[in-house]
């Protein structure tokens, strides 16, 4: 037998179609919404690790030094906390790259192989900030036979002061919207229990208890939450499919990420819809009139 | 038993000093009296049944019914005195989306009941008050007189010792108020207690019983066949 709870929790949901339509239609909005800024977030970290790996390079120049010595260099380098990926450039390759940069005009310069090797550095997407490229560049620098140490200093600064406004800016809208769904998913909710008072009221009236009368409102929420994930879902996803068809360097979901934010999407809705209709019918409660 | 003791109680609007309604009433009502409140509009009658189902406390004094105390009572006891009343208002607040027997059968789902006894018992407190054949049509079928009498089923499934009715025959004619004056007095003889708000003193001139004058914020026991109006 379904307990008396999920039957008038199911019940509810047909009885008082246009406000449950209205409740499921607020948490749909917001849940669009806060599912928007995860995605947004997500693409935004995507070009954000892209930025980081393109400033986040380090070139150690090296003096004069043997194959042997260039190769320990290169492997010390590797092994430090930080590091990504190495490469060691020897100077008949900085030589070639110089030609490939300037062309026929590179020939002025040439005076023997005066371009040093180097190792070049690229630093884990974590240690891109101007503290920890900072402190590799002491570290690189006390190494022998390391003539000189050089980052792009200017442009990171740049780019770690751009992203930092950008997030803030990101979580100070997503915070807005957040704040905002909250408040249009309570206030529905409420207008929808306030569109059966009348049962409330002869359920108080007739000696159940509060906790009786709020299990089928909690259902129903949960149920109109559920429901509220689902079309958010795909509200969502024709929404990736639209824009990635207009900007085809947005990046894709893996389907593990996909199943993952599907999960995450339904226990949110699940949250608000048990959340939502918990607050208002406890709030209501507290205040009904039985006359 | 009810009891009420030195209790007074005031009515608090926002932007307005308290109004008080009673002041120092002391009453007391045995198990399976039948008891008439009477007194003009806006004299109490209303606030006095609203603290015997303890929807209001007094501000002095208690009010006792059966075993609770409304100065002791917690929150979450306040379900269980009503298991034990019936109440019955003017405006029916019949549920206008369930049928008759879903709307007598709703107060014992309510209160946690279930299975083939609800039906049983929803059949059994319909046809006391002559309504089993119409179980199946909703409110809006029903005339004001018939809903009426689905409210005082629903007042009773729950087997209370008390009903609270609150000016129940007021919206209707004098011939279908008589109906469902003699279906309380019927409930009454059956061993209830019960307590009738009214302002209808043909009424009570015809069905005596104690009753109880609310006026000037103080109960006075008064003749019933003295009554003018």
């Amino acid at each position: 037998m379904i307990p008396y709870a999920i039957k008038e929790g199911l019940a509810g949901f047909r009885r008082a179609s246009f406000s449950s339509v209205a409740a499921t239609s607020a948490m749909t909005v917001a849940l669009v919404m806060v599912g928007l800024f995860v995605i947004i977030t997500w693409q935004a970290r995507g070009v954000s690790e892209w930025l980081k790996q393109r400033v986040g390079e380090v070139e150690l120049f090296l003096e004069d030094t043997t194959n042997e010595m260039a190769e320990a260099l290169y492997q010390r380098a590797q092994a430090t906390p930080g590091v990504a990926e190495t490469e060691y450039i020897s100077r008949e390759r900085a030589q070639e790259i110089f030609r490939e940069e300037f062309g026929e005009e590179a020939e002025v310069f040439f005076d023997g192989a005066f371009l040093p090797a180097s190792i070049r550095v690229r630093v884990e997407p974590a240690y891109v900030n101007t503290d920890s490229l900072n402190s590799l560049v002491t570290e690189f620098s006390s190494w022998n036979r390391v003539d000189e140490v050089v980052y792009n200093r200017p442009l990171l600064a740049k780019v770690q002061d751009n992203l930092q406004l950008l997030s803030m800016i990101g979580f100070s809208i997503c915070f807005l919207v957040l704040i905002a769904s909250i408040f249009l998913v309570a206030n529905t909710i409420r207008l929808a229990i306030y569109s059966r008072r009348l049962m409330i009221r002869t359920m108080k009236l007739v000696g159940a208890t509060d906790g009786f009368i709020r299990k089928p409102f909690i259902v129903e929420g949960i149920l109109q939450g559920l429901i509220s994930s689902v079309l958010a879902i795909f509200i969502l996803w024709v929404l990736h499919v639209v824009a990635r068809t207009y900007v085809p360097q947005l990046a894709g979901m893996e389907a593990s990420s996909v199943i993952m934010f599907a999960f995450l999407m339904l226990f949110a809705g699940f949250l608000l819809g048990w959340v939502g209709s918990e607050s208002a019918v406890r709030r209501f409660l507290k205040h009904i009139s039985l006359h | 038993m009810i009891e009420l003791s030195n209790v007074s109680i005031s009515y608090r609007n926002p932007d307005q000093p308290a109004k008080p309604v009673l002041e120092n009433v002391s009453l007391l009502i045995e198990r399976g009296e039948m008891v008439y409140l009477v007194g003009p509009t806006g004299s109490g009658k209303s606030s006095l049944l609203r603290l015997m189902y303890m929807e209001n406390k007094p501000d002095r004094g208690f009010v006792q019914v059966s075993d609770y105390r409304s100065d002791a009572i917690k929150a979450s006891e306040i379900p269980y005195l009503r298991r034990s009343l019936g109440v019955v208002f003017q405006d029916f607040q019949l549920l206008p989306d369930r049928s008759i027997f879903d709307n007598v059968a709703f107060a014992q789902y309510a209160t946690g009941s279930r299975g083939k006894a609800v039906k049983s018992k929803v059949l059994h407190v319909l046809s006391r008050v002559g309504l089993s054949h119409k179980r199946r049509q909703f409110p809006h079928e029903l005339s004001g007189g018939e809903q009426q009498r689905v409210v005082i089923a629903r007042a009773i499934i729950n087997d209370p010792w008390i009903i609270l009715a609150d000016e129940p025959t007021g919206n209707l004619d004098p011939t279908v108020a008589d109906e469902i004056q003699r279906l309380l007095i019927g409930l009454h003889r059956s061993g209830m207690t019960v307590i009738m708000a009214t302002h209808d003193y043909r009424m009570v001139r015809n069905f005596p019983a104690r009753t109880l004058a609310v006026m000037n914020r103080r109960i006075v026991e008064v003749d019933p066949r003295s009554l003018q109006g």
